[in-house]
């Protein structure tokens, strides 16, 4: 796994940058919001709850809002998108030949490892996004692009967050030292 | 003038196909960009790459340059998009949260679903850890409601808290990331010895 | 010399340029936006259709179902005089603190704007149009045309016909005291006013619904 040829194969992060702000512009101006993520898979997830447990979501308000009695949660743009962006992930690996069942870690901890804190990483991930009402996608690309201003504050705090931790978890992605 | 109603233009179902195409570039794009792979996003917080910081950076800039000069231009009623409303505390603890579920994940919500279409398996764990973590918060924000609520000031953008023209503000943004990928940049020339490897 | 021509350095020097440019250039303001909507909205002025006769306004104010609001946008003095008893004084400046109360407005909503002619609330109609496009009509002839159908004769008002013919912006109906909403002709009883024959312009828009907000 050598990142430097690995390198060669990737889109210039500039170039990157500059397609998917393209690309966020036309969705506002297409329809009127930004590009989203976390809302998609929370959405995804109250639906499968509904289905399980409908009562447990009809008395929690907050459960209720997005799929109580005959709403349907499925039914919101952000699901579609979430959609979209799995098709069209799969898509570009495809093209590159990047689609293969592997696991990217650090080289100094197994698959094992990786994913014990792929999974942790992701809980917090899940918990935060709905707690700041959106995630990277949603919050920090969208909001920051439109000048919101909990967005700006929101993206500074997962840089902070991020980086505060870093030195302490450098096993997980660090060469060796 | 944009933004149209994209419902009643196309109905339901032409304004979810909008959507899906909207999702598929949205996902082409991070692939294209490396962005399935969780040591490249993590490896920003080491200052080894700064993939993250410059496409995220790069996107918004030039969102923000479009958006803006098609409101100039009559093209686009600012007015009229959907500028996520700020609850301040929320948000800034909900960063929190997830920059350290960054760091320890590897991955963001967006980034774990390519990661997943292409079959990598700590994203599918990443994608299940978050799924756990979303319903995590449905049982559980009745216990945080007041703070969940708190600190709202509604659509709340920066030309506002500081007082400035938009077109100032958007200029003062597009200073701010190049500052950012200069100084990062001398950063990693610090500690590396060399730039990011392109 | 190379430097200067590494892309980044131009991709840079295109992006400051970009924003400094609009900072120059500005965003618009409400007159700005109606500019670039009269083109598609200035034929309902054109055409009166938004103009609505002061018996029709009447019949809004007795209809119990539709969500009234009818901005007053004259002078505080003029108000002081005689204004509309279901009507809210506002200053064409501060017709923007009202974006969001616009578009709260239900199908059931309509907005009548008002002033003594037709001047300040043709202005004010465009404003609104530019800000949040709400089903919004203009009091055909103003307040000195309601007064000269629904003016009565008394002690505190010196009935006269007040001409429209050189509209000019003033209240041309001669008050001797300042009664505001408290005068008869501020809420006239539609049983008791003769029936007047009018053109129906006044329509209820139907509010589409949007695939689902922000999240």
């Amino acid at each position: 796994m050598n990142e430097l040829s690995d390198k060669i194969k990737y889109w210039n992060p500039y170039i990157g940058g500059a397609l998917l702000g393209v690309l966020l512009f036309l969705s506002f101006f297409i329809t009127g919001h930004g590009l989203g993520a976390s809302g998609g898979v929370n959405r995804i997830a109250v639906a499968v709850q509904d289905m399980v447990v409908p009562e447990h979501v009809d008395k929690s308000p907050y459960l209720a809002a997005m799929a109580g009695g005959d709403v349907d949660p499925l039914r919101h743009w952000i699901v579609l998108e979430v959609v979209g962006v799995m098709i069209g992930g799969f898509a570009s690996g495809l093209l590159r030949n990047r689609v293969r069942l592997q696991t990217y870690h650090g080289p100094q901890i197994t698959p094992r490892t990786r994913w014990a804190f792929a999974f942790a990483g992701g809980i917090l991930m899940g918990y935060g996004a709905r707690l700041a009402r959106g995630c990277t996608s949603g919050q920090a690309l969208s909001g920051g692009a439109v000048l919101s201003v909990g967005s700006w504050a929101f993206m500074f705090a997962v840089f902070a967050g991020g980086y505060a931790l870093a030195w302490f978890v450098r096993r997980l992605w660090q060469p060796g030292e | 003038m944009a933004p149209f109603d994209l419902t009643a233009t196309l109905g339901v179902t032409g304004s979810y196909l909008v959507y899906l195409g909207i999702g598929f570039g949205f996902g082409f794009i991070l692939e294209s960009s490396g962005f399935g792979d969780s040591r490249k996003l993590a490896a920003q917080f080491y200052f080894r790459e700064l993939r993250v910081l410059k496409v995220m950076f790069t996107a918004i800039v030039v969102a923000m340059l479009l958006v803006f000069w098609a409101s100039a231009l009559g093209l686009l009623d600012y007015a009229d998009i959907m500028v996520k409303e700020t609850w301040l505390w929320p948000g800034i603890v909900g960063g929190l949260i997830m920059g350290v579920g960054f760091i320890l994940g590897g991955y963001c919500p967006g980034t774990s679903l390519v990661s997943v279409a292409t079959l990598k398996v700590d994203g599918m764990f990443f994608l299940l850890g978050h799924v756990v973590g979303v319903l995590a918060f449905g049982e559980t924000v009745g216990y945080i409601n007041e703070f969940w609520n708190s600190s709202y000031m509604g659509r709340f953008i920066l030309p506002e808290l500081f007082g400035l023209d938009i077109g100032v503000v958007v200029f003062l943004v597009v200073c701010l990331a190049l500052a950012m990928f200069l100084g990062f940049g001398w950063i990693q020339r610090l500690i590396y010895g060399r730039g990011d490897p392109e | 010399m190379n430097a200067l021509f590494n892309p980044r350095v131009l991709g840079a020097g295109f992006l400051l340029a970009a924003a400094g440019v609009l900072a120059l250039y500005g965003q618009p303001d409400l007159e700005q936006k109606w500019a670039f909507m009269a083109p598609e909205y200035a034929s309902r002025l054109e055409f009166r259709e938004v103009y609505i006769d002061p018996a029709e306004l009447l019949r809004l104010i007795n209809d119990d179902y539709i969500e009234l609001v009818i901005y007053d946008v004259r002078d505080e003095r003029d108000w002081n005089i005689f204004h509309l008893a279901d009507s809210e004084r506002i200053d064409l400046k501060n017709l923007p603190t009202q974006r969001k109360r616009l578009r709260g407005l239900s199908e059931l909503g309509v907005v009548v704007v008002v002033s003594n002619d037709e001047i300040l609330a043709t202005r004010a109609w465009k404003q609104l149009m530019a800000l949040a496009k709400p089903n919004v009509y203009i009091l055909e002839g103003g307040i000195n045309h309601w007064l000269n159908i629904y003016g009565v004769v008394d002690e505190e008002h010196e009935h006269g016909t007040a001409s429209l013919a050189r509209p000019d912006g003033t209240l041309r109906h001669p008050f001797k005291l300042a009664l505001g909403a408290r005068h008869a002709a501020a809420r006239p009883d539609e049983h008791l006013v003769p029936h007047r024959e009018y053109t129906e312009k006044v329509k209820l828009l139907k509010k589409v619904k949007k695939a689902g907000g922000c999240d």
